[in-house]
């Protein structure tokens, strides 16, 4: 156990750093180690996960029979509005932030982050924001009801007259989210830019770090544009201006655009760290180098410059002239081409390697297999004609679930369990965690493949109650959904047991390649003693090639001390 | 890990040190710019939505309403955008180690810059339209107050760094802070110059 | 030897494209019976959209499922696969096969969308009042040489009832008539928020958007009894925003405007209406947050019958 002796001598740096780094008391604190502040994200995410899950079976329950007989409507509302606020600014977001702070710093070979005090700040918003959305529910009026989109006039009717509203505290939480994420994306891009280790270029540089600087660079650019729009919206529904209530000459459909600037690009704030993942755990559970690195690395940024310019396709129904529903019918089609050269890169990866079906990579190819499928109903649905007639019907929220749980939920999995004896120094219990990836598999492809038919036929989203013609499918995908809710139980229960008990992991269990599979599990305070020179390209796996220029030397000595 | 490393991390401490600060200097002023290039993209909707707006509505000013007087708000820019040449002139001091020519010039720079927050406060107070007078009163505030909110933090942050100038050794080596506040400074100003042409001289 | 392997390739891509062709054939079936021309052009395009995914679909997952399933590394085997880092050539083409396919769909779904004209928003900037007046008039002077030129149907959509109004013979209903194999030109116009005109057996839907007036084309085709859904979510009663479209011939049609002008009004269809008065008068306690009141009863010629269409 060298890392004590090295502990005692690493300088004292200038942050403060409260709590041993063994005691798990420094996650109930405002610590600015990197590691710890990722698995803070990640711990709260997940419990906000179960927050929100446990939110849609109560509207699968609703779902089950055709009529709106389980909860009120104006319940029924909130249920979905807070779902999906919930999924995406309380779970994925912060989750992936959560990755991405544990990860980055450790895979360029940095002691921390750039700024770790904004870093921690940053995070404490998340509990902040998520208290404030979860305190709407406590209000006269209750939680917003307008949906996660909180389209005008619908969002600013206030039947209840309460200046403080579900509504009012929604937007306030979404403007929190933004900021924190702001904050986050600017210490991120700033980390990945400018502290990589000697010898690691760009081109060195694995390529979760490149699908995340991409997506915290649409953080960047998009959110300015949602806050905005929050802004005015806040302004309309509180003082009384005009801007997009047509009561009053406002513009109801400029909302949607400022709306959708953001909040399209911003599925690739969520999809683009899990092609990260998926192109981290390929390599190494196939034994092979990654296909095309250079392709797939370049790729997450041409999806980053794209994604800007497609955002007009969720209102293909709305009021949208003709010439801007080809123009964004062309842009959208196009993201095909860039994410094409991603999953083709990692069949080839897969293609002839020495395959290991373990946990992560189940969830891996489970996630590929299932974005493979969002990603063919994807291009359906920038066909003009096509998504006028599905638009806001059930076919969109089944493409909608296959990308975000069916892809990106099935990736966050395979992350946490490739890094969880990283992060936590144990390992986890393979066969709970096949046993949960079998539940999530079957659950996701049972509860969001007969939203697919029901959209066709023409059952459209966010109703509480349907004509009956719908409700065989309907009784199918929620039984899948309560499978979902199920799949949770053998992941709570490996990760909890395996963190107190799971045997001790050492430095890298999976044989991979990569910087942070070269420290201890779990890495010491300050990850690197001296910081490495990279001399080779990621994912060198068959090649038998030094990744770091000290590294014949200090593999020999951890097989010796290990 | 190693003990290879051991030594090695020994001989390293005391060095890591000195070059981190720099280095850390340097970190945040690329933080700060990666900000403002993100903070530019709310003015960017926002101006967007003007002219969308302005092009696009029936009745765009508010009834009884004529339009904008320029000449106040002129004089108003002429002294914001000199402000940007002041602090340009109060960080050549800084770089020549003469911090009382520093100090006078930043302490201008303030004065420009409260001198505009009151020509702006006397206009808001002229006006006969509200923000809440249709979208031309809501644009036209929520325009000039997001700026005016931005022109009141630049002015704030010189104070900070003026009083932290007083902090004997303090800007030896160069300050990341006085950097930051002069470029946010000269963000804030090429704001206005479209904000400006915008509103008051596209009417 | 590596022409064996070209015949499996080949055999392999027959099958596919066999199988993919079915799918595409049984694509037909998953939508509702097709009721406009426009209905007929969208399953066209959806099903050939499902015939290039399932190929695609099978291609990709059928590799990655020989891999999992014949590439496993034996059980002690820790060693690594061949150190394969990339293929310019493979990239580039398959990179250039998904423009190319891109460009193909995206080109179909222009001709398509062409073909269907069904209009939409264009420059409805300044209300509606600008815009209808021209179309009234191309109307006055069609008709002498087309003296069935279909009249403009109003459609008002409040929260949350459908209402029709049917300029030329005065009649309103909550029920909309439609003659069959006639052009159908409405005019939709939303008193409160956004709704959604969408008729699944037509295939076209529309945002209603507050303070436009947008106008609305397609041709029904077949006769019978469809349903009309909110598809732009619209508050509180949203889901029971649902009135019948009645689709018969010219004949019928016209035969119902008359009988139905003679009509004097009465309360029509408005089942969120109902809904809210089991609410106020205390019979469903379940609980609930203070809704925005729904439109009253519409007094309308026509209500229709609250009953499902059959299917």
């Amino acid at each position: 156990m060298t890392e004590i002796s090295l502990e005692a001598l690493s300088p004292k740096r200038e942050q403060p750093v409260p709590g041993e780094p063994e005691n798990w008391r420094r996650f109930f604190s405002f610590s600015t180690d990197h590691k710890v502040i990722g698995i803070q994200y990640i711990v709260v995410a997940f419990v906000f996960f179960l927050i929100g899950g446990f939110l849609a079976m109560i509207i699968r329950g609703e779902l089950i029979t055709p009529e709106a007989d389980l909860v009120d409507r104006t319940v029924y509302n909130a249920l979905f509005t807070m779902h999906g606020t919930i999924m995406l600014f309380m779970w994925t977001f912060p989750v992936l932030n959560g990755l991405a702070n544990y990860l980055v710093p450790l895979q360029i070979g940095a002691r921390d982050m750039a700024f770790p005090r904004l870093n921690a700040v940053a995070f404490w918003m998340v509990p902040v924001f998520g208290v404030i959305l979860m305190a709407s529910f406590l209000v006269p009026g209750g939680p917003s009801q307008s949906g996660w989109w909180a389209y005008p006039p619908v969002s600013l009717q206030n039947p209840t007259g309460n200046l403080i509203n579900g509504q009012f505290l929604w937007i306030l939480a979404v403007a929190l989210s933004g900021i924190s994420s702001i904050m986050g994306a600017v210490n991120i891009v700033t980390t990945i830019i400018r502290m990589r280790a000697p010898g690691m270029t760009f081109f060195k540089m694995p390529v979760f770090c490149w699908a995340v600087m991409a997506a915290q660079t649409i953080q960047l650019f998009g959110l300015p544009a949602l806050t905005a729009g929050a802004v005015m919206l806040l302004f309309d529904l509180s003082v009384g201006t005009s801007f997009f209530d047509p009561a009053t000459g406002g513009d109801p459909v400029l909302y949607q655009h400022f709306f959708w600037f953001y909040s399209h690009p911003a599925v690739y704030v969520i999809i683009l760290p899990v092609f990260g993942v998926f192109s981290e755990l390929f390599p190494v559970y196939a034994r092979k180098p990654l296909f095309g690195y250079k392709f797939v690395a370049v790729s997450s940024f041409v999806i980053t410059g794209l994604s800007a310019i497609v955002w007009v396709h969720h209102m293909f129904a709305s009021g949208t002239p003709g010439w801007m529903r080809m123009l964004f019918m062309a842009s959208t089609m196009l993201i095909s081409v860039p994410t094409g050269v991603k999953i083709f890169a990692w069949v080839a990866t897969i293609w002839g390697g020495k395959i290991k079906l373990s946990t992560p990579m189940l969830f891996a190819l489970g996630g590929l297999v299932n974005f493979l499928f969002a990603g063919i109903t994807g291009i359906m649905l920038a066909a003009v004609p096509f998504d006028i007639h599905v638009n806001n019907t059930y076919f969109v929220v089944g493409h909608f679930h296959y990308v975000i749980y069916g892809a990106a939920v099935m990736g966050i999995y395979a992350a946490i369990y490739h890094w969880f004896p990283k992060m936590t120094g144990r390992m986890y219990y393979e066969g709970l965690g096949k046993l949960h990836f079998v539940l999530t598999f079957v659950g996701v492809n049972l509860n969001f493949l007969p939203m697919h038919p029901a959209g066709l036929m023409g059952m459209p989203r966010r109703v509480a109650s349907y004509d009956p013609e719908f409700a065989y499918w309907n009784v199918l995908a929620s039984l899948g959904g309560f499978l979902l809710g199920v799949s949770t139980l053998p992941f709570l229960l490996n990760m909890i047991s395996s963190w107190i008990l799971g045997e001790k992991a050492p430095a890298n269990p999976w044989r991979a390649i990569g910087l942070e599979w070269l420290v201890s599990s779990p890495p010491p305070h300050e990850n690197f003693a001296v910081i490495p020179t990279v001399v080779s390209e990621p994912y060198g796996y068959g090649k038998n090639e030094p990744l770091i220029a000290s590294q014949m030397a200090s593999t020999e000595l951890t097989s010796e001390l290990s | 890990m190693s003990s290879v490393n051991l030594d090695q991390s020994l001989n390293s401490a005391a060095t890591v040190h000195a070059a981190d600060h720099h280095e850390e200097g340097e970190h945040r002023l690329f933080g700060f710019i990666v900000f403002l290039l993100s903070e530019s993209v709310i003015f960017l909707s926002f101006f967007v939505g003007y002219i969308v707006y302005k092009t696009s509505a029936t009745d765009w000013l508010p009834a009884g309403v004529e339009g904008l007087e320029v000449r106040e708000p002129f004089i108003n820019t002429i002294v914001l955008v000199s402000s940007s040449f002041v602090i340009y002139i109060a960080e050549r001091y800084l770089h020549k180690e003469n911090l009382w020519g520093f100090r006078a010039f930043w302490l201008l720079t303030m004065a420009m810059g409260s001198f505009f927050l009151y020509g702006q406060a006397v206009e808001w107070m002229g006006l006969d339209f509200g923000f809440t007078d249709g979208l031309f009163g809501g644009t036209f505030y929520l325009l000039t107050g997001f700026h005016g909110l931005h022109v009141l933090t630049g002015v704030l942050l010189q104070g900070i760094m003026l009083g932290r100038s007083f902090i004997p050794g303090n800007y030896d080596d160069g300050e990341v802070g006085v950097a930051a506040t002069s470029l946010f400074w000269h963000f804030v100003d090429v704001i206005w110059i479209i904000l400006f042409i915008l509103i008051y001289v596209w009417q | 030897m590596n022409l064996r392997l070209i015949l499996k390739l080949a055999a392999i891509a027959g099958v596919m494209t066999a199988i993919s062709l079915w799918v595409g054939q049984l694509a037909y079936t998953w939508m509702p019976v097709p009721a406009s021309e426009e209905a007929l052009l969208v399953d066209h395009l959806f099903s050939f959209l499902t015939t290039l995914g399932t190929f695609i679909f099978l291609g990709v997952a059928g590799t990655l499922l020989y891999s999992v399933l014949f590439q496993r590394a034996a059980k002690y085997d820790e060693g690594d696969g061949p150190p394969i880092e990339g293929n310019l050539t493979l990239e580039i083409v398959w990179t250039a096969i998904p423009l190319v396919l891109v460009i193909w769909i995206a080109g179909y779904s222009y001709r398509i969308y062409d073909e269907m004209n069904i209009l939409g928003p264009m420059e409805h900037m300044h209300g509606g009042a600008a815009i209808a007046a021209p179309l009234t008039l191309a109307q006055a002077t069609d008709a002498p040489e087309a003296p069935e030129a279909p009249e403009i149907i109003e459609v008002h959509a409040r929260q949350w009832v459908w209402e029709f109004y049917y300029p030329v013979a005065n009649v309103t209903s909550t029920e909309l008539h439609l003659p069959n194999h006639r052009r159908a030109k409405l005019t939709l116009t939303s008193e409160d928020v956004l709704h959604g005109f969408f008729v699944p057996a037509f295939r076209v839907k529309q945002d209603v958007i507050p303070g436009r007036s947008i106008d609305f084309e397609f041709t029904p085709i077949r006769e019978g009894t469809y349903r009309l859904r909110d598809s732009q979510y619209s508050g509180t009663y949203f889901a029971a925003m649902q009135a019948n479209v009645v689709v018969e011939s010219p004949d019928d049609y016209q035969q119902w405007l008359t009988d139905v002008a003679a009509l004097s009004p009465q309360p029509g269809l408005n089942p969120s209406y109902d809904e809210y008065q089991v609410k106020v008068e205390n019979r469903d306690n379940r609980p609930g947050w203070k809704t925005v009141e729904p439109a009253p009863y519409p007094l309308v010629n026509y209500s229709g019958a609250p009953v499902l269409p059959e299917r």
